[in-house]
């Protein structure tokens, strides 16, 4: 046994609020930040903090979750030993929860060498470290570390690897369901710390915060805490060619990912990988997903486009800072369907 | 092994001294070219996308980038259980060292690399130019044709041709005569260094070869006039689309801008022919406030926060308030300081310019491209 952790990543979250972008795919695939998907954040924090064994519980759609991730190579997790494990809910379970399902793949806790493990949602954007977490966990001497930012839980907890496989194994008795349960119950016998993230972190559940969040990437203070260049965040890689800017193109205050065409005009917007943006067209304060295709002389204002959306030319679309005009994936947009 | 069909050899040990400190730490054809390429990536991924998984790669002058950059080939999807690329350096015998002391000298010393593959053909490649080519089609001509060697051909301008090795043809495109670099070209058939050998006869030939003294042991100026003069069938595969030597400083910068050409041949978003590369996983471009990006290519990681007019920007590069670009090329993780203008040069990888700095070709310069070095940042 070894003072290391074992990193298993929670992707069975619903979030009710982002529906019309968790329709086809898992909350962890949502794309974010023009070329990463929210599972990027956590799995790549973990291995930037030296964990190299990474199980991930999926629930819900998990298709384009599996295609992101394949063997793990992205992210430096195709081991022959450790490296990625994928462990969907079992098809005859009725009620899935996080414990059961970790009970259901008992054997993998029980194949690893690592002493501790953190147990992680998939939808936290933050760029963190788990090392100190870890030394500060052992040193307190605490049964179980949750992570919080602003005292408020990140679902991120630091555990030993012993004390949750008796979690999950006594579910039935004590009730428990998720690592949530235990630390909100007020009678567990267990010592719990709270351990306090100064860095930027936000919990994306809803299409307000996803909104809102995405805008923020725009300030270069949380853009530089996020993108560290010693603790990169990894995605699947594309083979996009650089991003082409024609005469004429006018983009302000954004983030544009590679591949795109860009003829129009951008503000204050996110543009995802292999985007085009005919002539004439005017984007602002939206948020653009991958190979979408914006014809001429288009308005789109407030509007989460997500992907393979293909907007005819000259069409109007609008939403408000407090409710953005979602489109959802791979439809059209004609000039005569303006909201 | 199993056998191959087609294995190709790519020679990668040039050291480009025409491109002058860009090349004084690493070879030709890992100089970074087109916003996130090096300008091996286009012969490594003409060889994914025509079919062929089996690649050596010479290599003999300032190795360590372009070995590390080709690591085990899994950018270019060459990463094989059976063939897949390998990096062929010079060696050492019990006697000698052996320096590639010729294009057919490096193939020469790898025949045993070749002969566990038993091809029956042998595809040789150079790293040094920008195009796109589907070697399939020049082996079924070679095939077809029944041919000993193919040379692929271009047409150039008939005022450039006595700067090539032009090769002089009949009516069905079997080779006559070589000129090389002729005075008065019959022809404007220019050889592109792409040439497709049987196996038997590429072995037998270079075998031949090795023991001539008087040699020096060059495809082009050895190895094919033999052939010929053989009356062995040298046939000329005929191309047409963009191809570009880009040995020299103009050449680099010219190839770079004629990607921001549409009408220029070599378009990089063509996902039927994909151009592959290592990924340097940065961060999506931020194009700021005060930023204006007009006709230009810019990969991700760059942070544009000055004017960006007509050029090609690789990863990580930083423009910083009030600087302006013209017609340039800056390399990777480039800093370009406050208020810096820059027309028409190239900034190499991870070079700092200082704020308020100006670069632009003097007036009595030979050439109007500008190949930025620190020495010149010094006496600014």
């Amino acid at each position: 046994m070894d003072k290391k952790l074992l990193g298993v990543i929670d992707a069975t979250t619903y979030q009710k609020g982002l529906e019309d972008l968790i329709q086809h795919r898992s909350l962890a695939a949502v794309p974010f930040g023009g070329r990463y998907r929210l599972i990027d954040f956590i799995l790549s924090n973990m291995v930037n903090s030296g964990i190299n064994s990474v199980a991930i519980f999926p629930k819900n759609q998990y298709r384009s979750l599996m295609d992101h991730l394949g063997s793990g190579k992205d992210w430096d997790l195709n081991r022959k030993r450790d490296g990625l494990f994928f462990f969907p809910a079992p098809a005859e379970e009725k009620e899935i929860n996080s414990f059961s399902l970790f009970a259901a793949n008992k054997d993998f806790f029980d194949r690893s060498n690592q002493q501790y493990v953190l147990i992680s949602n998939c939808f936290t954007v933050c760029n963190m470290n788990f090392q100190p977490i870890l030394d500060w966990h052992i040193k307190s001497g605490c049964d179980i570390t949750e992570v919080r930012r602003d005292g408020r839980t990140l679902h991120m907890f630091l555990i030993k690897k012993s004390l949750l496989v008796d979690l999950f194994e006594t579910r039935e008795q004590t009730g428990y369901t998720c690592m949530r349960d235990v630390v909100t119950d007020i009678n567990s016998p267990y010592r719990q710390c709270h351990y306090e993230f100064k860095g930027y972190a936000v919990m994306i559940d809803s299409i307000a915060t996803y909104f809102n969040e995405s805008m923020k990437l725009l300030d270069p203070l949380i853009w530089k805490e996020l993108f560290l260049k010693n603790q990169p965040v990894y995605t699947k890689v594309k083979d996009e060619p650089p991003t082409r800017y024609f005469t004429g193109a006018t983009v302000k205050n954004s983030v544009i990912a590679n591949g795109c065409l860009i003829e129009g005009t951008v503000e204050n917007s996110i543009i995802s990988r292999a985007v085009k943006i005919g002539k004439g067209s005017v984007v602002k304060n939206s948020i653009i997903m991958q190979k979408c295709q914006i014809g001429e002389n288009c308005v789109l204002d407030s509007v989460v486009l997500d992907k393979d959306v293909k907007v005819n030319s000259g069409t109007m679309m609008y939403g408000t800072k407090e409710l953005p005009y979602v489109v959802r994936k791979g439809t059209v947009q004609g000039a005569l369907m303006n909201s | 092994m199993a056998k191959k069909k087609c294995v190709a050899m790519l020679l990668a040990g040039g050291q480009g001294s025409r491109l002058h400190s860009l090349t004084a730490n690493l070879a030709k054809p890992a100089v970074p070219f087109g916003g996130k390429y090096r300008i091996i990536d286009f012969t490594l991924s003409n060889c994914t996308n025509s079919g062929i998984d089996t690649v050596g790669v010479l290599t003999q002058y300032q190795p360590l980038v372009l070995n590390s950059y080709i690591g085990i080939g899994s950018a270019w999807d060459l990463d094989r259980k059976n063939g897949g690329v390998t990096v062929l350096p010079p060696y050492s015998e019990s006697k000698e060292m052996k320096w590639y002391t010729g294009t057919a000298c490096a193939i020469y010393q790898n025949l045993n690399y070749l002969t566990q593959y038993d091809p029956e053909y042998v595809l040789i490649l150079s790293g040094d130019h920008i195009y796109k080519m589907n070697y399939e089609l020049m082996l079924d001509f070679h095939i077809e044709r029944n041919a000993d060697a193919t040379i692929s051909v271009i047409e150039v301008p008939w005022d450039e041709a006595s700067r090539f090795g032009i090769l002089n043809t009949d009516r069905n495109m079997n080779v006559v005569e070589f000129d090389e670099k002729p005075a008065n070209p019959k022809n404007n058939l220019a050889s592109m260094g792409i040439y497709i050998f049987k196996w038997s006869i590429l072995k037998e030939y270079l075998e031949k070869d090795a023991i001539l003294q008087d040699s020096s042991h060059d495809f082009g100026k050895d190895i094919l006039p033999t052939l010929l003069s053989d009356q062995k069938k040298l046939v000329a595969y005929p191309f047409s689309g963009y191809w570009k030597d880009v040995g020299t400083v103009r050449s680099l910068w010219e190839a770079n801008m004629d990607l921001l050409d549409d009408k220029c041949g070599l378009d990089l978003f063509d996902y039927t022919w994909r151009i592959y590369s290592v990924n340097p996983n940065q961060p999506p471009q931020f194009i700021s406030n005060e930023a204006l990006v007009m006709d230009s290519l810019i990969n991700e990681g760059c942070v544009i926060e000055g004017e960006v007019e007509k050029s090609v920007l690789f990863q990580g590069v930083k423009v910083e308030k009030g600087a302006l670009i013209r017609e340039s090329v800056i390399m990777p993780d480039a800093v370009i300081g406050k208020n810096v203008y820059i027309e028409k040069a190239i900034v190499p990888s991870e070079m700092v310019i200082p704020d308020g700095t100006i670069i632009r070709a003097m007036d009595d310069s030979e050439d109007d491209i500008v190949l930025v070095t620190e020495d010149m940042l010094q006496s600014l």
